[in-house]
């Protein structure tokens, strides 16, 4: 595929559902009503970590309007995304891990009877300690949390990876440093909580509609749990108010809903409060860092370090992923030999974390780009300068295998300091004013999946005649990123139609073919893909019609403005819609499926087959902050962004996909984190006192693209939904440094900590007189 | 606490909702914009038997001026409707500036001022510029009313001065002098949604030469467990000339009378430091406002 002028693509559409969220039409989980409709509860531990002894639902059972209560032992069977590692309970089972996990539900005529009842269900715990940090997890004799784990203590999972001599390379190296970083305890807090709604039908069929980014998962899981034949369960995912990876496994309340459902033999909706989202969490690692970079006399990378202990929370999710994940992410978009990797998951009482937008990618991140602008400044260079001669070329086979086929990162960083003005305020700027620079990276897409079958990534189908158009049916998620848009203006640009012409289906077990979901920013490419090939295989069986109606050979022919025409001779055209009414007059109907398994790679290493991508999308942002020295208030003014996402299919998305990644790192950099007390409770679970930011906190952005074009992706479109997150965070604590002088290590920079920075920085300079 | 259902009423007129209130006090809790009560309500945290609405009372809206009297606002007045007044901007512009920062638009088309103090938390937006301007209450019940200076209005955290069956009816701001203003400084976190770390009211009047202070009134919120004013400060800083040596006075006098603890939003280590940096800011502002006022 090679680039041309398109019709569609990069054209900027008006998403379809857009006026209808404007007005309230577009429809989600909670919006569902069904006659006969109950409302579940979730009774949740009020201890932190313990034995259940006893569970007495009978008055709960006893109150009127009360349908069903459901305790763990009713539904023993453990689940977990990574099939191998299953570690969770729809309702706790034996045991509690964290304070606030679900141990019973209730389904009621309405909310307020079902809250009612679990107050009367009565729970007797055997108390055991409560660890809320890895370090207590892991000290010597501490309590097992999952009795069955096979690593050491409360190690989840632990993982090394060594390439290259990494400590010949720091012997070598002109200039070392090494610094621990820590990362905080932060939530998506998209803007709807989890719903789902199951209903079983006469038949014993169950549908199930749910706020997810995993229709496919959800399917498998409810057949583990509910002991069910897969073709009796079917998956529609109803609108969704965004995810960030919150929606990226199995939600508790999804598998409670239908064994509500069952036991009840009524539908039962389970909507969360944001308190339950808190708990349900799935958000980033904690991770405490320790890195170490190496640098020869010309600033080039010799060597990284990298030993890293996460905090998994009480359950396994996406963790062991995660870890692997951030393995890999220590190799771009620089360059680097020799790197050596030490990593360890650790159980602790909490909500589980999870994926979240850049998973394994933000906290290396952070620590490297602060790394690698100290070490800047302290041989004398300028940090862009550094990062410019260490960043990989067109195209990169890292040491650890991963094979970038296509990279402009190099554009990133030369737009993004060129705009801003970097070169001439960096290190130039009044005291409290600072620029800080960070480059940034992510996968598009995953070699890596959790299904142990050859069967694609992704599929699509599409359906045309004369009665209903184009339709695309693809199992893809549209979590509000905007997929349904991206894949209608292929199949659209394909068709030489106009987008609105084309309609999407999506998201729906029963109708869509298969795909493995929305994450790991996949979508645009393997969707994209699997459509693209579909929209050939329709063109494919057209043309010959065309060609024949028009007297030329097909291979000359091409679709545009609804009409298939000779490039030859462009007045000798047919319209498209008579074309594909001949098609089915003659044939039948006209449909096509399309397909895509990203290329698999792997080594004869640990974690081998994890972070590989079809390819890769880059970014450089220049943020600019303003420090009130007295107050301690840091305050981002402006923040200047190149991404290299492909060709963007809809530019206004990627946009919003840059525009939200930065408010979103901006929060962690400044004012999120989840605070929790000894026992383990959450003593912040509400918007109200944990703080993301506001629109009166938000910077000026400016969102620019760098000329990029992959071509063999999807009308060369690579991501840009988790990459322009990855330079967020330390280009603001580049940018503080720059400002002030303090090198912060720690997430978030509170007024509190820069007051205190500046006091120890002022001792120090004093006693260095 | 009880669980039963609460009941619900909402009288039609001002003589109705009073003789409700008379003879059901003890039980009922008054509902105004509910921003506060409903999110206790449903944290459990209070269980009243019975809400009686006033939301919708026309005796309780409006915003008045008079030049002898000031300006006064009715209890159910709107946070929106005092944020937009043009009134309240031209003779208490501080207060629609602490308005316009209290929660979200939504909230403030709910949340009503009396809402605000009645709910005496000590980092409530409007208490500090209602301190500052030395504001007058009109407090109400069947069959009486009585005027209180708003300083003796919060007794203790979430504890006010009200009586059983008393309400709040209107606030009275006291026309400004010549030579004085009020300036409103608050610190959040974030720029909006903000429950503050810290706030401050200031008020100060100059003497006719423009220089000499005649009176100060500094109201801190956050710094203790109700919002209240730096009285001991407040006195030492009159009869002082603007300079460095005041603020310098102001700043370190603030300091020795705040009693902040550590909380989840700041540590007290914190606030005492800072609650000097916003009282110079606000005397600034108040400076500066009256050198504008005065052209
Ligand atoms: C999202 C959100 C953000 C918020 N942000 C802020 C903020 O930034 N700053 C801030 O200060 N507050 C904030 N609040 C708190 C709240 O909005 C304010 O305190 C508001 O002014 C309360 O007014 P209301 O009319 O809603 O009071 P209600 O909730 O109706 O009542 C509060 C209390 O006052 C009593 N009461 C009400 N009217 C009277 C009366 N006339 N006489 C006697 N008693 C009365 C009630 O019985 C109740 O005890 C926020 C609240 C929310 C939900």
């Amino acid at each position: 595929m090679s680039k041309r002028d398109f019709d569609v693509i990069g054209k900027g559409v008006t998403r379809k559902d857009g006026p209808k969220k404007v007005k309230g039409e577009h429809e989600f989980a909670d919006d569902l009503q069904f006659p006969m409709m109950l409302h579940g509860r979730i009774k949740r531990s009020d201890i932190g970590h313990g034995r259940i002894v006893r569970i007495d639902t009978s008055r709960a059972e006893a109150l009127t309007g009360v349908k069903a209560v459901l305790i763990g032992a009713e539904t023993p069977i453990k689940y977990g995304i990574v099939p191998q590692m299953p570690t969770e309970y729809a309702l706790a089972h034996e045991k509690v891990r964290f304070y606030g996990e679900p141990v019973a539900a209730v389904a009621a005529v309405d909310a307020e009877t079902a809250e009612q009842a679990l107050d009367l269900i009565e729970i007797e715990y055997e108390a055991l300690p409560v660890y809320t940090t890895p370090e207590e997890a892991m000290a010597e004799g501490a309590v097992k949390i999952h009795a069955d784990n096979r690593f050491p203590g409360n190690i989840a999972y632990e993982a090394d990876q060594n390439f290259g001599d990494v400590d010949e390379a720091f012997r070598n190296s002109h200039y070392v440093l090494e610094k621990t970083f820590k990362t905080s305890y932060v939530n998506h807090a998209f803007m709807e909580p989890h719903c789902a709604v199951s209903k079983f039908d006469t038949n014993g069929e169950l549908f199930i509609w749910s706020t997810t980014q995993v229709p496919h998962y959800l399917h498998r899981h409810l057949s583990k749990v509910l002991q069910m034949e897969m073709n009796r369960i079917h998956v529609k995912v109803t609108g969704v108010g965004g995810a960030f990876g919150g929606k990226g496994e199995v939600s508790n309340n999804e598998l409670i809903s239908a064994l509500l459902a069952r036991k009840a033999g009524r539908p039962v909706k389970v909507l969360y409060s944001r308190k339950d989202v808190f708990l349900q969490h799935r958000g980033r690692h904690p991770i405490e860092m320790r890195v170490k970079v190496g640098v020869d006399k010309d600033g080039m990378i010799t060597a990284i370090d990298y030993d890293g202990t996460m905090d998994g929370g009480s359950y396994g999710g996406w963790g062991l992923v995660i870890l692997f994940y951030t393995a890999a992410m220590l190799h771009l978009p620089y360059d680097v030999k020799n790197v050596r990797f030490n990593a360890r998951r650790i159980y602790t009482n909490k909500p589980t974390c999870g994926a979240m937008r850049g998973l394994g990618g933000v906290q290396p991140r952070f620590a490297l780009e602060s790394l690698l602008d100290q070490i800047a400044i302290d041989i004398g260079m300028n940090p862009y300068e550094l990062k410019k001669r260490n960043a990989i070329g067109l195209s990169h086979e890292t040491v650890s295998g991963q094979v970038v086929r296509h990279c402009e990162f190099r554009k990133c960083l030369d737009q993004a300091v060129e705009l801003s003005g970097y070169k001439e305020k960096h290190g130039k700027l009044p005291f409290g004013k600072g620029i800080g620079l960070a480059g940034g990276y992510y996968i598009s897409g995953t070699a890596y999946t959790l299904y142990m079958a050859y069967k694609p990534h992704s599929s699509a189908m599409i359906r045309v005649d004369n009665e209903s158009g184009v339709t695309v049916y693809c199992g893809a998620t549209d979590i509000g990123q905007g997929s349904d848009t991206v894949l209608g203006m292929m199949a659209a640009e394909k068709f030489g139609l106009p987008f609105e012409s084309v309609h999407v289906v999506s998201g729906d077990t029963s109708l869509a073919p298969f795909d493995l979901g929305t994450f790991a920013s996949r979508v645009t490419v393997a969707a994209g893909s699997a459509v693209c090939k579909a929209a050939d295989n329709i063109m494919e069986k057209i043309m010959p019609v065309a060609a024949i109606q028009l007297g030329v050979r097909p291979g000359q022919l091409e679709a545009r403005n609804g009409k298939i025409f000779s490039v030859f001779e462009p007045g000798k055209e047919i319209d498209f819609w008579k074309v594909v009414e001949k098609y089915i007059d003659a044939h039948g109907p006209l449909t096509a499926t399309g397909d895509y398994t990203p290329p698999r790679r792997t080594g004869n290493f640990k974690g081998a087959n994890i972070g590989h991508s079809p390819t890769y999308g880059f970014s450089a942002q220049c943020t600019e902050v303003d420090i009130d020295t007295e107050t301690g208030e840091v305050r981002i003014v402006r923040v200047t962004e190149a991404g290299d996402c492909g060709q963007p299919i809809n530019p206004v998305s990627v946009e919003g996909q840059v525009e939200g990644s930065i408010v979103m790192g901006m929060g962690q950099a400044l004012f999120e984190e989840i605070k929790v007390g000894k026992d383990g409770r959450l003593l912040n679970p509400s918007l109200h006192d944990y703080k993301i930011p506001t629109m009166a906190d938000v910077p000026e952005l400016r969102t620019t693209f760098v000329d990029s074009y992959d071509p063999d992706s999807p009308f060369g479109a690579k991501e840009a939904g988790e990459g322009p997150i990855q330079p967020v965070i330390p280009a603001i604590f580049n940018a503080v440094y720059d400002a002030i002088g303090v090198r912060f290590t720690e997430m978030p920079i509170t007024p509190e900590k820069v007051l205190q920075a500046l006091d120890a920085k002022k001792k120090q300079e004093g006693k260095g007189r | 606490m009880h669980s039963e259902p609460i009941e619900y009423e909402k009288p039609a007129s001002l003589r109705e909702f009073e003789s409700i209130y008379a003879a059901k006090a003890e039980d009922a809790k008054i509902l105004s914009g509910g921003t506060d009560l409903h999110v206790l309500i449903k944290e459990k945290l209070l269980a009243p038997r019975l809400l009686i609405d006033i939301s919708d009372l026309p005796e309780l809206r409006g915003i008045s001026y008079d030049p002898v009297r000031g300006v006064t606002i009715m209890a159910g007045t709107k946070i929106a409707e005092i944020e937009r007044s043009p009134l309240v901007k031209e003779h208490a512009p501080a207060l629609a500036f602490a308005a316009a920062n209290l929660g979200s638009n939504q909230v403030r088309w709910m949340a009503t001022m009396a809402g605000n103090i009645c709910h005496a938390s000590p980092a409530a937006e409007t208490p500090p510029v209602l301190l500052a301007h030395d504001c007058e209450l009109l407090i109400a019940r069947q069959g009486g009313e009585r005027t209180l200076p708003i300083s003796r209005f919060f007794l203790s955290y979430r504890k006010t001065a009200l009586e059983t069956g008393e309400y709040v009816k209107a606030f009275r701001l006291p026309p400004l002098p010549a030579r004085a203003a009020v300036s409103y400084r608050f610190k959040g976190l974030r720029k909006a949604m903000e429950i503050d770390m810290l706030n401050i009211g200031a008020y100060l009047e100059l003497g006719e030469d423009g220089t000499s202070v005649n009176e100060v009134r500094l109201a801190m919120g956050s710094v203790g467990p109700v919002t209240y004013r730096a009285v001991v400060t407040e006195q030492k800083l009159k009869g002082m000339r603007i300079g460095e040596e005041f603020f310098a006075a102001a700043c370190d006098g603030v300091v020795q009378e705040a009693t902040p603890i550590d909380d989840v939003r700041a540590s007290a280590q914190y606030r005492n430091r800072v609650i000097g940096v916003l009282t110079r800011r606000a005397l600034e502002e108040c400076l500066h406002r009256i050198g504008e006022r005065r052209g």
